[in-house]
């Protein structure tokens, strides 16, 4: 076993970001200086469902330095309208606060002060005083005032489900709950507005910076271009900031009325309640196989917490009934509504969870088939998509499980439960567990610039959350015009650059890099027309036949000319070319609409269904006496297309890993029942992996040749990481300890002896 | 004092950050972490939870890591701070710590990632990174979402001369 992980020893040019980011000098949204803002702080409800009756402004108005308060009684009700993301808008949610007197969740902001410094806003704002009627409320899905609503549209139905389960000669009928969870990445939201006339300038941390634009300038009244969002860095992601939170609308507003720029930090703890959540699941998997492991039957069922404001749910059998070859297969989707914030994407929002359930469950077949788990996973594999009956893009889930067994030594697990342990009789685990992530892809436009010192600048508005986006896609065009990669400049992350898409869903590289593919052959086509045009140095060379390598163009068996000698001799200064590229199979006025920052994404199954998988696998060490949880190895070995570079990419499965092992162990929003609210909203009380808490990580990437995906051959990277990880650490928990827990957090309590 | 409140006092004060005096008239109540980055400019300390729970504030005060969102601005008089914008060397020069997260990829959204690096500079000072498994733990009051860990715990070993060991715990 190596003793370094293998993004250490992965290639590909260094992160193209990392030295401004290592230097402190990279501009996150709240670094951005404007003069002397007013500083914003939010006063929010202690009660969870109510009415605001009284709100008392006098105490808070007389701290010195205090600019206004805002409440649902002064705020400007003459904003245009924006609807919630999954109705075809922008916005976190259908609700606005400040809109109304009605109190819909704990934590939902009921006032804004504004105030010269820092101090001056807090201070103020713990003065205003609320009161509000309190109505019967529940944030939790478990004891919700409404029942649950099935979602039809998501089921999936193949044969007689029910029937061959009953039949089944061997079988597994469970159930697996996972709690709510929050993104907390390390930024803040931040948000700093300014207005010069008409002129709106938003500096806010964001996966989104077209929506957020198109959303604002619906708002407030003006074009599209007088909104100008910019965040060139953003400082985590995870699907929190893929939508416009209600706060920057508010901070918008509150710039217009002062006339000057205001800056809001929003605090930890409001982090909980200002933005969304990954919510809670309740699971039924039922697995019915024959005595040889051939599976029959697949029946899952899931409820997903929503809220009383707006309906979203995150169906896990899009991705579930992918995985295996089954002649019946029955998936049923519901919601129940809660006292809450509405919940929203984090990280790979459908499969995080339910693949928790779906591959314990598959490990708890294996147990009663007494099979090995990637045995009876690989005699299931499907040879095309089961739910569509076409082929797959490319899916190498047998290489996966081949390599990551190899690098894991799953050869040296006892299936035996608790049957391994440390000399000093800590107890050793060994699980497994599969991930996948659909493919889907987004229109996006790019610019790209041949400079006349031979350097490359590469433009779109799309976003660089840690992922790797900044090296990778100035990768893609400087590979086809043989830039080296300490010539090429990227920028992304401001409305001003060509549209790019959310930075959602995984679709960066697929989209945006298929846009800046599709600019740089443009832009290399251009260049050798112009360059064997007659007087030209390559006269009378075919233009198909020039290379671009290193810098230089060159006939073949020729020097050649370095791009800078090229375009001095041709007179052409510098050159520019730009694109817009839309998935296969997309129609142009969704396209349009999505370049427009509207929501538009296609796939992942036109004639081709595309996911990309993994094979995962943990090694934990439990405490035979204190029942403590180590999560001592992972593994994972995933198949995603065309791995632009390896370095960025493993980091980013690293990094996926290592929230599925907080997802397995730490992770969970708890609700305070009698408050109906979150209970344990800060770090001290919300626990996400610590450097401590991980040990050794190994991952590898499996070479795809995709050319079914898109042009470049990339599929989905960013959120695979987590989907199996889960599964993974509970199948090695029982594997420790013989002890099967099927819901998340894994905590000492679960293991204790019964 | 008027009406309960409590008066409003500038405080005049000095600071003397990365080797430069600032003088400031600040809000007692004012932090350390604010003072720098609203009031002098220095925005490579970052602000993550203003209650000691994450590590992103990180500094060095009198040459020891400090959290910068517990110290008032007012404490910090007379000392010496140092921020991610002074472990540069007079001539440009990154820190061998700034050059080690480059090279091994010990950042991802890079939000978190000055004041692992001013928490780093520290842990080999203090003597800290003699393993992998004492890195990780003297490491462990810097939060990284991005999951960057294995990483950074690599960088530290390298600029701590430190031979890698054996990282996953005890193997079975």
């Amino acid at each position: 076993m190596t003793a370094t992980t293998a993004s250490i020893q992965a290639s590909g040019p260094t992160r193209r970001d990392a030295r401004s980011k290592a230097a402190g000098s990279a501009r996150y949204a709240a670094d951005f200086p404007h003069g002397h803002p007013a500083y914003a702080a939010l006063v929010r409800s202690t009660v969870a469902r109510g009415t605001i009756t009284a709100i008392e402004t006098v105490r808070a108005e007389a701290v010195p330095g205090v600019q206004a308060v805002l409440t649902h009684r002064s705020f400007n009700r003459g904003l245009g309208d924006e609807t919630f993301v999954m109705k075809g808008g922008h916005m976190q949610s259908s609700f606005m606060p400040l809109s109304s007197d009605a109190v819909h969740y704990a934590g939902q902001i009921v006032g804004l002060v504004l105030a010269d410094t820092i101090e001056a806003a807090e201070e103020a704002a713990a003065l205003v005083e609320v009161g509000t009627t309190r109505e019967q409320a529940s944030a939790d899905m478990d004891a919700a005032r409404a029942a649950p609503e099935d979602d039809e549209k998501a089921a999936l139905c193949k044969g007689d489900a029910d029937a061959a389960f009953a039949s089944a000669p061997v079988k597994v009928d469970l159930r697996y709950d996972t709690p709510a969870q929050h993104h907390n990445p390390i930024e803040l939201y931040a948000t700093t507005a300014a207005w010069v006339g008409d002129q709106l300038t938003v500096n806010v941390p964001s996966q989104w910076v077209m929506g957020t634009q198109a959303g604002l300038a619906a708002i407030f009244g003006v074009p599209q271009e007088n909104v100008h969002v910019e965040c060139p860095y953003v400082g985590g992601g995870f699907g929190s900031k893929a939508t416009i939170l209600p706060h920057v609308v508010l901070i918008a507003e509150a710039a217009r009325r002062l006339g000057r720029p205001v800056k809001l930090v929003v605090p930890r703890d409001a982090m909980w309640t200002v933005g969304s959540f990954r919510p809670a699941t309740r699971a039924r998997v039922a697995l019915g196989a024959e005595r040889d492991g051939t599976l029959t039957s697949i029946i899952f069922e899931e409820t997903g917490q929503s809220s009383h404001i707006d309906h979203i749910a995150f169906p896990g059998s899009t991705a579930i009934s992918r995985m295996y070859e089954s002649k019946t297969l029955r998936t049923k989707q519901g919601t129940v509504a809660t006292d809450v914030n509405t919940p929203g994407f984090q990280r790979a929002p459908a499969e995080a969870s339910s693949f928790f359930g779906f591959e314990s469950a598959i490990d708890e077949l294996a147990v009663a088939l007494d099979m090995d788990p990637i045995a009876l996973r690989l005699k299931n594999e499907p040879a095309v998509d089961p739910i569509k009956g076409v082929p797959w893009s490319s899916r190498s889930l047998k290489r996966c499980y081949e390599r990551g067994a190899e690098l894991f030594g799953w050869d040296k697990r006892n299936a035996a439960p608790g049957m391994t342990s440390l000399p000093d009789g800590t107890l050793v685990g060994y699980g497994c567990a599969t991930a996948t992530y659909p493919s889907a892809m987004a229109p996006a436009a790019a610019r790209v610039t041949l400079k006349g010192d031979g350097s490359l600048l590469v433009e779109t508005a799309a976003h660089d959350l840690g992922t790797g986006a900044y090296t990778v896609l100035g990768q893609v065009a400087g590979e086809m015009l043989g830039v080296a990669d300490g010539s090429i400049a990227v920028k992304l992350g401001d409305t001003t650059l060509p549209s790019g898409p959310m930075a959602g869903g995984s679709i960066t590289t697929g989209s945006a890099g298929s846009a800046i593919h599709k600019a740089a052959t443009q832009l290399r086509d251009r260049l050798a027309d112009a360059a064997t045009a007659p007087g030209a140095p390559f006269a009378g060379t075919a233009p198909s036949t020039l290379g671009f390598a290193d810098g230089r163009v060159s006939a073949p068996g020729g020097v050649g000319h370095s791009l800078a000698d090229l375009l001095a001799a041709l007179k052409l200064g510098e050159l520019a070319e730009d694109a817009e590229w839309k998935p296969h199979g997309m129609d142009d006025e969704t396209a349009s609409k999505g370049l427009g920052g509207g929501m538009a994404m296609a796939g992942p199954v036109s004639d081709v269904s595309s996911f990309s998988f993994g094979a995962q696998f943990a090694e934990v060490h439990v405490d035979p006496i204190l029942r403590t949880v180590h999560v001592a190895r992972m593994v994972g070995v995933f198949a995603c297309g065309r791995i632009i570079n390896e370095r960025t990419t493993h980091s980013n499965l690293v990094g996926g890993m290592i929230w599925g092992a907080g997802f397995a162990l730490l992770e969970q929003s708890k609700v305070d029942g009698p408050q109906a609210k979150f209970a344990n909203a800060d770090l001290a009380g919300y626990h996400i992996a610590t450097n401590a808490d991980i040990g050794e990580v190994t991952v590898e990437t499996i070479p795809e040749t995709d050319t079914a995906v898109n042009a470049i051959g990339a599929k989905a990277v960013g959120e695979i990481g987590i989907v199996g990880m889960p599964a993974a650490i509970a199948n090695a928990v029982y594997n420790a300890t013989g002890i099967r827990v099927r819901k998340t957090p894994i905590l000492i309590e679960d293991l204790l002896e019964r | 004092m008027t009406d309960g409140l409590p008066s409003r006092t500038t405080l005049e004060l000095r600071l003397r950050i990365n080797g430069r005096d600032h003088a400031l008239g600040l809000d007692p109540r004012t932090t350390l972490l604010d003072a720098l980055r609203e009031h002098i400019g220095l925005t490579g300390t970052k602000v993550g939870c203003n209650h000691g729970t994450c590590g992103a504030c990180t500094v060095h005060v009198d040459g020891r890591r400090q959290l910068a969102c517990l110290m008032l601005a007012a404490m910090a008089e007379g000392r010496e701070i140092t921020t991610i914008e002074g472990l540069v060397s007079a001539d440009g020069t990154p820190h061998p710590m700034q050059e080690a997260f480059v090279a091994h990829d010990a950042l991802q959204c890079g939000y978190c990632t000055p004041g692992q690096i001013m928490s780093a500079v520290s842990c080999v000072e203090e003597g800290h990174a003699r393993s992998d498994a004492e890195i990780r733990e003297y490491m462990s009051g810097n939060l990284c979402r991005c999951g960057a860990y294995p990483n950074i715990v690599a960088a530290i070993r390298e600029v701590a001369g430190t031979s890698a060991a054996p990282s996953g715990g005890r193997s079975a």
